[in-house]
């Protein structure tokens, strides 16, 4: 039996990477600046993975109801994030044994491309 | 063998800070009051000690083109409020492949001399 988990949209804008580089405190110009950006080879600045990230740890916390059952979060930043973009995560829950819950975990832009793979949380079991 | 692999920098002590803790959970859309967000372990963790490597001469990491490739944390438990925790980081892997760098970090986060919370960060710099 698998549990899907609910899925969850994120709308990506150039304010949130902007309020998410001052909170962080990683002002890579490469989010912040589309000059800078491009000359690093980009399209235009991008969102920070970490900020990528949150939302996933945002999209299992709903899940969990709590974030401190959260044990492990990974993932690999697969594809870019850019302001304009609809990211939308999805999940299910893959194993539960040992006192843990395992989840395996997506997220795709709005063209169907996957943005994070091999995205994994593992849950202490509720 | 890399420059840097085996290296170790020095630890980092850091202080879970209120109001740092709600501007950051505004940030990325969770709830301010609901205590320390998950990846908020992406400041006391992983930027505390990854500004060492960044600023060291001997890594020689080109900021300019570099990309967080992979991430994972592992949390013993979450850091609470006002707690005080330290970050020691040091660099597993330094390697490259077709004209790639992969450059694998890993940090461990202490409080009280209990494990709280580790981090493993590949970056990826491009030639």
């Amino acid at each position: 039996m698998t549990t899907e988990l609910e899925p969850f949209v994120w709308q990506v804008t150039r304010d949130q990477i902007r309020a998410y580089a001052e909170a962080s405190g990683d002002r890579n110009p490469i989010h912040l600046d589309d000059e800078a950006a491009r000359a690093a080879g980009l399209p235009g600045v991008i969102a920070h993975g970490m900020l990528g990230m949150a939302q996933l740890a945002n999209f299992v916390v709903a899940y969990a109801g709590d974030h401190r059952r959260l044990r492990r979060l990974r993932c690999r930043f697969s594809g870019m994030v850019l302001p304009g973009d609809t990211i939308t995560f999805t999940g299910s829950v893959v194993s539960e044994e040992d006192g843990l819950v395992r989840l395996e975990l997506n997220a795709e832009n709005q063209k169907g491309e996957r943005v994070l793979t091999k995205a994994h949380a593992e849950l202490k079991a509720g | 063998m890399s420059p840097v692999a085996g290296k170790s920098y020095p630890p980092v002590e850091s202080t879970i800070e209120r109001e740092h803790v709600r501007a950051f959970a505004r940030a990325i859309g969770a709830d301010p009051e609901a205590g320390v967000p998950p990846t908020y372990a992406a400041v006391y963790a992983l930027f505390a000690t990854a500004v060492q490597l960044y600023g060291d001469p001997a890594a020689a990491v080109d900021f300019a083109h570099l990309l967080h490739s992979e991430q994972e944390f592992t949390w013993s438990r979450h850091p609470e409020v006002g707690e005080q925790v330290v970050a020691e980081g040091r660099v597993e892997e330094d390697v490259d492949r077709r004209n790639l760098r992969f450059l694998t970090y890993g940090t461990d986060v202490l409080s009280s001399g209990e494990p709280l919370c580790s981090s493993r960060m590949v970056n990826v710099i491009r030639g």
